[in-house]
């Protein structure tokens, strides 16, 4: 196991060098959160297939690790392939993702009661609100979710995420423009009421 | 976003991710506060590095009875050869040994080599390492 000093850029070289696969492992094992997290949104909360695909970045990370020219950081890179391997993803079987989505939505709205109600600040409300940040999320088109969970949820500066979803900066300001202006329509009623 | 937000109001960079139609924007909060929330929670390993490493392409391996094999069959094929058409083989070895064995080989030619293969290898070598950096 590599010490937690030993920079991404070192175990990226012993992988590549050596064939290294413990410290690839390594790099697995730093990375995995923030992947896993990152695909969760972007699936809108299929977990499952969160982590099929999050595994399929890793192993596609493995491959082309002699491709990563260090322009970027690894983890950017590495939201790259993840976005890359949604995207595809979600072509492939839209109809099947947005059934399992409905499905698991409409179960947990079954157990909340409170989705759009005004119970700000208490675990139901913060709950309810993510709730329908999701349902919300889903409705925008793939570019604008993919666009709004990398400035937003990775926290990447537009230049970052123009890299990530391989486009031009314009191309993601309007996308996370359009995406929010999409979701302060279906949020509204979560919008502070002017006094 | 964090890392985007300006403390001053009224006064956001063009390119903030900050909504530019308002100071506060209540979806800006709304969004930075799930995604602080989800970033602080760490998703546990469980076992997913395993599965990843597992998934990995199994390393191409040659088996260590390869090499030996393939020069012996090298070998079996040219004797083969030399055993049917024995005066052809005779040719060639005869041709080989005048163009190259037969050559009078000096000190200066020797060393003219040396240096040539030296300059090329170098020449290789720091050209790999500039690509590589």
């Amino acid at each position: 196991m590599s010490s937690p000093e030993v920079s991404d850029a070192q175990l990226i070289a012993r992988a590549l060098v050596g064939d290294d696969r413990h410290a690839f492992a390594e790099l697995v094992r730093r990375h995995q959160s923030s992947v896993r997290a990152c695909l969760r949104k972007l699936t809108a909360g299929n977990h499952a297939l969160a982590d099929d695909l999050s595994q399929e970045t890793f192993v596609l990370a493995w491959r082309n690790l002699k491709s990563f020219r260090q322009e970027a950081r690894f983890s950017t890179w590495l939201y790259r392939i993840a976005t890359n391997c949604w995207l595809a993803d979600a072509r492939k079987r839209k109809e099947e993702l947005l059934g399992d989505r409905d499905e698991a939505l409409g179960e947990a709205e079954a157990d909340d009661t409170m989705v759009g109600g005004s119970a700000h600040g208490d675990h139901a409300g913060s709950s309810a609100l993510k709730l329908d940040l999701e349902r919300a999320m889903a409705v925008l088109t793939e570019g604008e979710r993919a666009a709004i969970v990398q400035c937003y949820h990775n926290d990447l500066t537009h230049e970052e995420a123009a890299y990530v979803l391989d486009c031009p900066v314009g191309t993601v300001k309007t996308h996370v423009l359009r995406g929010k202006q999409k979701l302060k329509l279906a949020l509204a009623a979560w919008a502070p009421t002017e006094t | 976003m964090n890392r985007n937000m300006n403390p001053i109001p009224g006064t956001e960079p063009i390119a903030s991710n900050s909504a530019p139609t308002s100071p506060r924007d209540w979806l800006d909060d709304i969004l930075n506060s799930e995604a602080r929330d989800e970033r602080s929670s760490y998703i546990a390993d469980a076992g997913f590095t395993a599965r990843v490493m597992h998934a990995l392409p199994v390393p191409l391996t040659l088996p260590a009875w390869r090499k030996p094999a393939i020069v012996a069959l090298w070998g079996v094929a040219l004797a083969g050869i030399s055993l049917a058409l024995p005066s052809a083989a005779l040719d060639v070895v005869r041709e080989g040994y005048r163009l190259i064995g037969a050559q009078p080989v000096s000190l200066s030619g020797m060393v003219g080599a040396l240096l040539l293969a030296g300059t090329l290898s170098w020449t290789a070598a720091a050209y790999a390492l500039r690509e590589s950096e």
